[in-house]
């Protein structure tokens, strides 16, 4: 009995640490990122098994697990406001060429983030090729290039 | 434009649910921060705020209040001078119940386990103050209140808090 309440607690638990991190901790991982991923699983692995290392309990925590990770995906199609608390919504991060600073710092999102990000995807060199860049909900970045692949025509800063 | 206001195209945005999300974020922080600080005074086990003595006539016995679920901790009995070649401690039905003992130094003579709880014996010197330590762990959460004492003297009474 305990093994499933104790699956059920430290779902919930890490999944509201994780989320109350903010989004930066899931994608575009730093090496501080890989190390911590690889420190929460020890740490909670024996604490979820105990001294119980059965088959029985081995199977009974996985079926918990996902079963867990099955109804809440149900759970997110069924309400789009618990799928917004569930998971965070896209942002723009990067608007027609122009970079939403504020936005950014609150997000904890660097220039050279986008950078390395519009780098990857598109081979993009600086900013102003950017039309939209997008911190979705995985924390990863997008990016949306402008339509000439140059500098996109200049627009009112955004205040 | 206003950074903050909510954007159409290419994504549907919601900028108020986002700086709400963004105040809980940081409550959680605090959160976090509070549970780690936790850690280090020991309320939540092993630390400064942990350790308690408790003493009742020549009795005395020092253990952690605040313990976690398998770990091991000690409880230090120091007892008065005996008078004989023998000293018996005795431990309430509760400490039996929601303990697993891994140790107990010095090792006892002999043991006796009744409906009230443990007694266990062991070698004194006459006049030397003795220190008797169990090793024990916990396998049961919650509240455990606990009595000892030392040849049918004053009882010590404490409890202890395992954290699951």
């Amino acid at each position: 009995m305990d093994s499933v309440i104790k699956a059920v607690v430290v779902f919930f638990v890490l999944w509201g640490i994780i989320r109350v991190s903010g989004r930066r901790t899931l994608g575009e991982m730093t090496s501080f990122d890989f190390v911590l991923l690889m420190i929460i699983g020890g740490s909670t692995q024996r604490a979820i098994t105990g001294q119980d290392y059965s088959l029985t309990n081995a199977l009974l925590l996985v079926a918990t697990f996902v079963a867990l990770d099955i109804g809440l995906s149900i759970v997110e199609i069924k309400s789009p406001v618990l799928r917004r608390i569930l998971n965070a919504a896209p942002m723009m991060l990067v608007e027609n060429g122009y970079l939403m600073t504020r936005r950014m710092r609150r997000a904890r999102v660097t220039e050279d983030n986008i950078l390395e990000a519009a780098r990857r995807l598109h081979g993009l060199e600086r900013i102003e090729q950017i039309k939209f860049a997008i911190l979705e909900a995985t924390g990863e970045i997008t990016i949306v290039p402008s339509v000439q692949g140059g500098s996109v025509a200049p627009q009112a800063r955004p205040r | 434009m206003d950074e903050f206001a909510s954007r159409r195209y290419p994504i549907n945005e919601d900028m108020a649910f986002q700086r709400r999300s963004w105040i809980v974020e940081r409550a959680g922080w605090v959160l976090l921060v509070a549970i780690a600080a936790a850690g280090l005074s020991g309320v939540l086990g092993n630390g400064p705020a942990s350790w308690q003595t408790v003493r009742a006539g020549t009795l005395s016995v020092a253990y952690e209040r605040f313990q976690r679920a398998t770990r091991v901790s000690p409880i230090v009995f120091t007892v008065a001078p005996a008078s004989g070649n023998e000293t018996t401690l005795h431990v309430s039905a509760p400490f039996q119940r929601d303990f697993e003992f891994s140790s107990i130094q010095p090792p006892p003579l002999r043991t006796r386990a009744g409906p009230d709880g443990l007694d266990l014996t062991f070698a004194a010197q006459p006049g030397a103050p003795g220190r008797i330590v169990i090793w024990a762990h916990s396998r049961r959460y919650g509240l455990s209140r606990i009595t000892a004492a030392v040849d049918g003297g004053a009882a010590a009474s404490f409890w202890i808090f395992i954290y699951p």
